[in-house]
């Protein structure tokens, strides 16, 4: 299916190690450039507001740091059906809400949302650190052309 | 005799989470307390080293929540340390863009993780079917205020054209009329979120401590400013060590602070006391809906004194934006920074209370020395003397409502306390 208007959006925060691995892509492709139609936004750790800024997008395309199970700088590609997203929204703080939580929130309030595809990728340390691990360095083009792959 | 556990563990995906222990035997209370094992204590090791002009978007990253709070506290530092005058228009849009985040938050905080305590739900999901209209209205009181921090600063979470010297972006007359319209016809839904949280049970608990936030001759201030205190005490805010004394204890790897008393409290009810004569009367309204008047002592009622403050951020954006039209909007860029050695602290009452941020610079503006104390642990202590006097109060009263009631006191407070990471936890199915 081709799509009129795609958005790429990178979670993370670049000062968190490879939790930043979101909005480095992001910086990448816009680097790049982008075709037209197409949008990538560093939405950095957005939480509920990602609801906001998945209205009125026919696609979206989302790459975050994902715990997976797997080796660091191991990606999968899946949409928010096929895994079971893990929201924390229940807490004692509002610093805690994400994309699970964004969601949900938009299923139970039965709002239209993009066609999603989620890039998640195993991060390796997350510490008070810029810049990723040499493990998802390796791996940035070939996330890169996946996501370039998946617009046109 | 009673005998008690209540161990709230709220771990997070990564460090940084708090937990509230209590252990109660015999009737006697033996621990309580609320952790958290984190803080942004890598700060100075992000800033050191880096010119003063990335030093803002660096610390903005820090909290996705408030990002405007710490860049506009960290452009104050610098501006202060290289001695740079602002134009009264870039004052006026840095005050309209804090309203904003006040707004944000605020709505964040009282409707998404306040609210579904009192309406009988864990979050605000299961609160669509109950009370759809609540959430709906939520989320457009949301939606109105990220783009009000959008329009004067690019994206809420990230304020790239808020910069030392003012801004790089000046919103249009067109764009500053369209917001007006929407944040007048917005007071409907602030009538309603007064009407919805006045009506709440809040829960009734009392311990006095001492109020600490910044105070400002002519306004509410959120902005510079002086500290002040209940206690009555001032101090500029260069002298901010004097009234943060910070301090480690053992069971928190965050520093603890402490002023005239055993603790003090930050926030939107440290405002609210010190400063209610400048609310603005609508919101002074507000207040008496709540039967709130300074000075109150209940920390529960921190989130009604958001409920207040954001009634007085709305009136106030729409009273600047009348100001902004009436001055006429000019194009501008940021004021010229001429590089110097020199040192500032930048002080701002963010949603959670009194932000400190601290350069200092060489003479080729680059940063050598820095530190931050953010409003969560200034918390901390007064947080730790609330459940200690409360547990007591409630201890006949059944295991479940004494840990609802000991996380709805954390919740008032709104810790900061995981704002950091936000990678997804994923299990397949």
């Amino acid at each position: 299916m081709h799509y009129q208007r795609c958005l790429i959006l990178g979670l993370g925060n670049p000062l968190r190690g490879d939790d930043g691995v979101g909005p480095r892509v992001v910086a990448e492709l816009l680097r790049r450039g982008l075709p037209d139609g197409v949008a990538a936004v560093d939405g950095g750790t957005g939480g509920l507001d990602l609801l906001h800024l998945l209205e009125g997008w026919e696609r979206a395309v989302i790459v975050d740091a994902a715990e997976l199970g797997r080796k660091p700088g191991e990606f999968l590609r899946f949409t928010p059906e096929e895994a079971h997203l893990v929201g924390s929204l229940a807490s004692l703080s509002s610093h805690n809400a994400g994309l699970a939580d964004a969601l949900a929130l938009a299923r139970a309030l039965g709002k239209t949302l993009p066609d999603i595809v989620i890039y998640g990728v195993q991060p390796e340390r997350m510490d008070w650190e810029e810049g990723l691990s040499p493990a998802l360095e390796a791996v940035l083009p070939q996330i890169v052309t996946a996501i370039l792959e998946e617009i046109v | 005799m009673t005998t008690l556990n209540v161990n709230v563990h709220y771990v997070t995906r990564v460090e940084g989470h708090g937990n509230i222990i209590v252990d109660v035997k015999n009737g006697e209370v033996k621990e309580c307390r609320f952790e958290v094992v984190e803080a942004p204590r890598f700060f100075e090791a992000f800033v050191r080293g880096r010119p003063y002009h990335d030093i803002n978007h660096i610390v903005s990253r820090i909290c996705g929540i408030c990002s405007v709070g710490h860049s506009t506290t960290s452009v104050r530092a610098t501006e202060k340390a290289l001695g740079v005058e602002l134009s009264e228009q870039a004052w006026l849009l840095r005050k309209l863009l804090f309203h904003g985040e006040i707004l944000d938050s605020h709505v964040l905080h009282t409707y998404y993780l306040v609210a579904p305590d009192f309406l009988g739900v864990h979050s605000v999901i299961p609160l669509v079917e109950t009370h759809r209209e609540v959430v709906e209205r939520a989320l457009r009181m949301k939606k109105l205020a990220g783009d009000l921090c959008a329009m004067i600063a690019g994206r809420h979470t990230h304020p790239c054209a808020l910069v030392v010297g003012g801004f790089t972006y000046t919103p249009k007359e067109r764009e500053l009329r369209e917001m007006r319209e929407r944040l007048v016809a917005a007071r409907a839904d602030m009538d309603a979120t007064v009407d919805l949280f006045a009506s709440l049970p809040w829960p009734q608990f009392e311990r006095e401590t001492e109020y600490v936030s910044l105070r400002k001759e002519d306004e509410y201030a959120f902005i510079d400013g002086v500290v002040v205190t209940s206690d009555g005490f001032q101090y500029p805010i260069e002298d901010y060590k004097k009234v943060t004394n910070e301090y480690l204890v053992p069971i928190s790897t965050a520093k603890w602070t402490k002023h005239n008393r055993e603790s003090y409290m930050v926030g939107a009810l440290a405002r609210f006391n010190n400063n209610y004569e400048q609310l603005h009367p609508k919101a002074k309204e507000a207040a008496a809906k709540f039967g709130m008047k300074p000075i109150v002592h209940n920390p529960f009622l921190n989130t009604a004194a958001q409920v207040v403050e954001m009634v007085h951020s709305l009136e106030d954006s729409i009273r600047i934006i009348d100001e902004l039209l009436a001055r006429g909007v000019r194009e501008e860029k940021p004021a010229p920074v001429t590089v110097r050695a020199g040192e500032g602290v930048g002080a701002c009452e963010v949603p959670r209370g009194i932000l400190f941020h601290h350069y200092v610079y060489d003479e080729r503006g680059i940063c050598v020395e820095a530190n931050c104390i953010i409003p969560t642990n200034q918390n901390l202590a007064n947080l730790n003397a609330d459940i200690r006097a409360l547990v007591p109060q409630i201890l006949d009263r059944p295991q479940e409502e004494v840990r609802l009631l000991l996380e709805m006191l954390v919740r008032a407070y709104d810790p900061c306390i995981s704002c950091s990471t936000h990678f997804l936890t994923v299990e397949f199915v």
